[in-house]
């Protein structure tokens, strides 16, 4: 059995299917692989099952599987609701993601770039400036951040929940990295051309690099949607919640729909889950080339 | 312009030809170069100063003074704060919380996402299906997990799952998030962050199993290594090392700053408040001691770089990414 | 000699491609503009223009609340008044506002002598002056500081024990008047399906005032010391965490003890809280619903029923302090029709006017009579000196006894430390 696994060419670790308990060991396998798909899969089928649910579903004393009727209204209704700013949420968490993620990568890109093609005196302390940055926890620097920023009067803004998190060092610091790598050849057949950095910034790297980017918008994209920390300290006022403000201040409001709150957090999920569907395939490679998430 | 002086012109290097060009472009580029370079790294840099120097400084400034209800440091109290937060009791349990969440979520999420990825890297039939299954919940936010996890699934009362299950095999309902002794909220706190991340661990797992060439595993068993636990110990565990390193020092960073799911599942309780939840409390919240709040955000930093240091000088520090 | 030429690569088009790159990261900056859909608080000052104000609530429960306010911010004729409903943690929200420059002009609160410190809300004798007395002794007193009015009483909510008559009597028992009497009829009203008593999903905290004034204590004393440190407040905590360990009280509910939804759906047979939720549970209960005050903890000391609310303030950061003092009065000392609307006819509340409760007739037959009088008879108020930092300390020693089971003598110790502290802070 082994053996024949080895013999379809994919290099994989021996490991398990080698046990010496064989055809049991890989009943078992797949036993505990059913189970953890189980597992995963059931918030999924939580938020289905509630965002279609009357609230009498949900709180009936024994377990209603799924709906008998499903509750499309759910869906007007949360729009309706004049206490969930559900359309406004919505729309500031894609502007937050969109124009966020456009910007970070551009920052990022174009620092990174700099410091790994430019030749410049003082890059090498600049580029250690970036980095140490990285070692200041982010999460630790909000409150102090809140402080600049509302001293900018930019709280209950799009400004204040876009432009501090525009400057990712860490993302700076990936893309100096990846430049590192890019082949010279390219761009020196550009700046024979007469290209300066500009052009062969614009023209010759980015078009080549569009793998690397794409990977990183998908993950920054999913980062921005889904933060909440900063946004629950700048968003003052409901017209400037995003998504993530406005489900998690329902949980703490006086009272609770629950099938509504459901329906919330299903059409949270859409956009990412669409990403996930189509750009799954440059996640995973820029999972694997950055090690980590934002 | 045709004097032979040390700038060489335009005229020069039409007629010296290829060895003078380097030089002449490197001259000419280093003014360039400068303008180039801050045209490029100058915003991210300056972003950088305003968004993340400047607060840190101005941080760093207002622990140093008493600080209520305001911003602007008036009363200077020196070392004051930090003394105050060393001893605050609260402060104290905040950090052993986050020391228990830590011991909880580092060993499980690194053996269940390493299990994980043994199982999927061994299938043959529907491998993406496997990978995109575990991999999907990252596409949930914390908020989105913390509202299923409180409201659907570990609530106290008789619809949640939990207690349904419970319900079925005849015993009374449990008020997870509520219960101290035993302490059960942990379940919920811990099981929510490993539905989410163990996906993408997994990922940085199977990448780093599929790196293993398959002579070693050969040349092992030709030297007569049993399979199974063995050949998993001696040669695969060694060869994830670059990658255990990486999956460590990220989790243990990430815990480090748990904010979201205690915040949206159990909210500002003094028996398991980690530290940020502690310090958005006291800053941001209705005491608005902005003084403690900045001395503490300060310490906390320190005590996460040092961890990290003292992880990486004990594991090793992979190149990232490996 | 050419000083510094351009890169030779930097033609016309580069050029444009770069200022169209800042021109990209300008417009970006640009669109992101401040759109809070407020009007600006800044501005509008003199010169016969309309000020712009705007009012901060918190989210009320009840459906229409929203509605009403926005009513009455509308109808104000000498102001552009635009209302911020506030969900979720409304003090944190706020505090975070008053320290912003994006804060509040007008807002709801609870007065507490930080505020004053920190200069956060002015004075309002000159125009509580001619109706001070219709509004009661301990509104007032709560609201007070140094002889300075700082607050205008909107609604008073009392806080107090609502249980299903019907259940009681099917166990046979008689609504408790001590602590010990809650318990035993908590446990025994507990079944596999029902549970005694919902107290809040911390297991009690709401209660730990209304313990410590139903044995006699009180948080600060009139000499402005800790007023929660003899052994019968201990007793009393005490007795908090033997009603948590009978497991007879609901946790891990959906909603918390504000929300009536436990009792109304049956999985409570009583349930602590206020009077606002009262039309609310009448609808789902009828008249099924009695109500008693907090028990006393034994014969020497009396019930108590907090007589809390919420209360109007003027910031002191507003750039329309005028404009805004003068909302304030119209709002909340002449227009009494919309006072009432406000206390009336959505959830119950209590005029703070004297005036106003006298003809409430809502408030004068049923369950919410009962509670009037209860408050009348047994309510006490905040005391304006006890700061949240006081609150916060009284909290965790109230989670350490209720939860831990901890001695309730040390973690007094440890709380009024923290007291101890802030009172020095405060008055040197």
């Amino acid at each position: 059995m082994a053996v024949s696994e080895r013999t379809t060419g994919t290099p994989q670790p021996i490991g398990f299917s080698r046990s010496p308990w064989g055809r049991i060991g890989m009943v078992l396998r797949w036993i505990a692989l059913f189970i953890a798909v189980v597992l995963f899969l059931l918030p999924f089928y939580l938020i289905l099952r509630n965002a279609l649910s009357t609230e009498a579903d949900i709180t009936a004393p024994s377990w209603t599987l799924f709906p008998n009727h499903l509750q499309w209204g759910n869906i007007s209704e949360l729009f309706n609701d004049t206490q969930v700013p559900m359309a406004r949420a919505l729309y500031n968490s894609a502007v937050v993601g969109v124009l966020g993620t456009a910007g970070q990568l551009l920052l990022a890109s174009m620092a990174g770039y700099g410091l790994a093609r430019i030749p410049y005196r003082h890059a090498d302390k600049i580029f250690y400036a970036i980095v140490a940055t990285l070692m200041i926890p982010a999460a630790v620097t909000f409150i102090p951040s809140f402080i600049v920023v509302s001293s900018l009067g930019w709280v209950s803004s799009l400004r204040g929940l876009i432009i501090p998190t525009l400057f990712s060092g860490f993302a700076a610091f990936l893309f100096r990295q990846y430049f590192l790598g890019f082949p010279k050849e390219l761009e020196e057949a550009a700046r024979v051309d007469g290209a300066g950095h500009f052009g062969v910034f614009w023209r010759i790297v980015v078009p080549n690099s569009l793998p690397f980017f794409a990977a990183l918008a998908a993950i920054t994209f999913i980062g921005n949607w889904n933060s909440f920390l900063w946004p629950l300290v700048i968003g003052q006022d409901s017209s400037s919640w995003t998504i993530q403000v406005a489900m998690s201040t329902f949980v703490t409001a006086q009272t609770i729909n629950i099938h509504e709150l459901f329906m919330a957090v299903a059409v949270s999920i859409v956009p990412l889950v669409l990403i996930f569907a189509f750009l799954q395939r440059y996640l995973i490679q820029g999972v694997t080339q950055s090690g980590i998430k934002d | 312009m045709s004097a032979p002086t040390k700038t060489p012109s335009a005229a020069d290097s039409v007629t010296t030809g290829e060895r003078r060009r380097p030089r002449r472009r490197r001259q000419k580029g280093i003014a360039g170069n400068t303008l180039w370079f801050w045209v490029f790294v100058g915003p991210f840099v300056l972003g950088l100063l305003v968004f993340s120097y400047l607060p840190i400084i101005w941080s760093l400034i207002l622990s140093f003074f008493e600080a209520y209800n305001t911003a602007t440091p008036s009363k200077f109290v020196g070392l004051q704060n930090y003394v105050d937060m060393l001893k605050d009791h609260n402060f104290i349990s905040s950090l052993g919380t986050f020391t228990i969440f830590a011991v909880f979520i580092v060993p499980l999420t690194f053996a269940l996402s390493l299990a994980l990825a043994l199982l999927v890297n061994q299938v043959k039939i529907a491998r993406a299906f496997f990978r995109s299954v575990f991999f999907l919940p990252t596409a949930c936010s914390y908020v989105v997990a913390s509202l299923i996890w409180r409201l659907s699934i570990f609530n106290g009362v008789r619809f949640g799952l939990a207690n349904t299950v419970l319900g079925w095999l005849g015993i009374d309902n449990i008020a997870w998030l509520s219960t101290v002794s035993p302490p059960w909220y942990w379940l919920p706190l811990v099981t929510v962050r490993l539905w989410l991340q163990l996906g993408f661990y997994m990922i940085l797992f199977i990448a780093g199993l599929q790196r293993i060439s398959p002579t070693l595993y050969e040349a092992a068993y030709v030297d007569g290594a049993k399979p199974g636990w063995q050949v998993f110990r001696y040669i695969t565990l060694p060869q994830l090392r670059a990658t255990s390193v990486a999956v460590l020092i990220l989790n243990l960073i990430a815990a480090y700053q748990a904010f979201d799911e205690f915040y949206n599942l159990i909210g500002n309780v003094n028996y398991a408040r980690p530290p940020l939840v502690y310090l958005y409390s006291i800053s941001l919240g209705s005491i608005q001691d902005l003084g403690h709040g900045s001395a503490g955000a300060l310490i906390l930093a320190v005590i996460i770089m040092i961890v990290t240091l003292l992880q990486g000088r004990i594991l090793g520090f992979g190149r990232a990414g490996d | 000699m050419p000083a510094h030429v351009p890169n030779a690569g930097l033609s016309r088009r580069d050029l444009l491609k770069r200022t169209g790159g800042l021109a990209a990261l300008a417009a970006l900056t640009a669109a992101c503009g401040g759109n809070t859909g407020r009007p600006s608080s800044s501005g509008g000052g003199g010169g016969g223009a309309k000020a712009n104000l705007s009012q901060w609530y918190h989210q009320y429960g009840e459906t229409g609340t929203q509605q009403a306010a926005q009513r009455y911010a509308k109808a104000y004729p000498d102001a552009n008044v635009a209302v911020q409903w506030t969900p979720g943690d409304y003090d944190a929200k706020l505090a975070s506002g008053l320290l912003s420059s994006k804060g509040p002009d007008v807002f709801e609160g609870h007065f507490n002598i930080a505020m004053v410190k920190s200069n956060q809300v002015v004075p309002l004798d000159d125009i509580m002056a001619d109706v001070k007395d219709d509004f009661q002794p301990g509104d007032l007193a709560t609201n007070t500081l140094d002889g300075k009015i700082y607050g205008i009483r909107m609604i008073i909510d009392p806080q107090v024990i609502y249980y299903r008559k019907s259940l009681l009597d099917k166990a046979g028992i008689k609504p408790p008047e001590t602590i010990d009497d809650l318990i035993s009829a908590a446990k025994e009203l507990t079944t596999n399906k029902v549970k005694g008593i919902f107290v809040g999903n911390d297991g009690g905290n709401v209660m730990g005032g209304p313990a410590l004034y139903s044995s006699g204590g009180e948080y600060l004393t009139k000499d402005n010391k800790p007023g929660f440190t003899d052994a019968r407040a201990a007793q009393a905590f005490g007795k908090l965490h033997e009603l948590y360990a009978s497991k007879s009280i609901l946790l891990g509910a959906p909603t918390d003890w504000w929300d009536p939804t436990a009792i109304n759906q049956g999985l409570v047979a009583m349930q602590f809280i206020g009077m606002w939720a009262v039309p609310g549970m009448q609808k789902a209960l009828g008249d099924d619903i009695g109500v008693i005050p907090f028990p006393k903890l034994d014969a020497q000391a009396q019930p108590a029923v907090y007589s809390g609310g919420w209360t109007q303030f003027v910031s002191a950061k507003s750039p329309n302090i005028d404009a805004a003092k003068k909302f304030v009065k119209w709002l909340w000392i002449d227009k009494s029709d919309y006072q009432e609307d406000w206390s009336l006819n959505y959830g119950f509340h209590i005029p703070p006017r004297k005036s106003l409760a006298a003809k409430a007739s809502k408030l004068q037959s049923g369950v919410a009579a009962d509670t009037v009088k209860l408050t009348q008879d047994h309510g006490y108020t905040d005391n304006p000196a006890w700061t949240p930092k006081m609150n916060t300390a009284f909290g965790d020693m109230l989670t350490n006894v209720i939860k831990k089971g901890a001695d309730p003598a040390a973690e007094i110790a440890k709380a009024e430390k923290t007291v101890n502290a802030e009172l020095s802070r405060l008055f040197g």
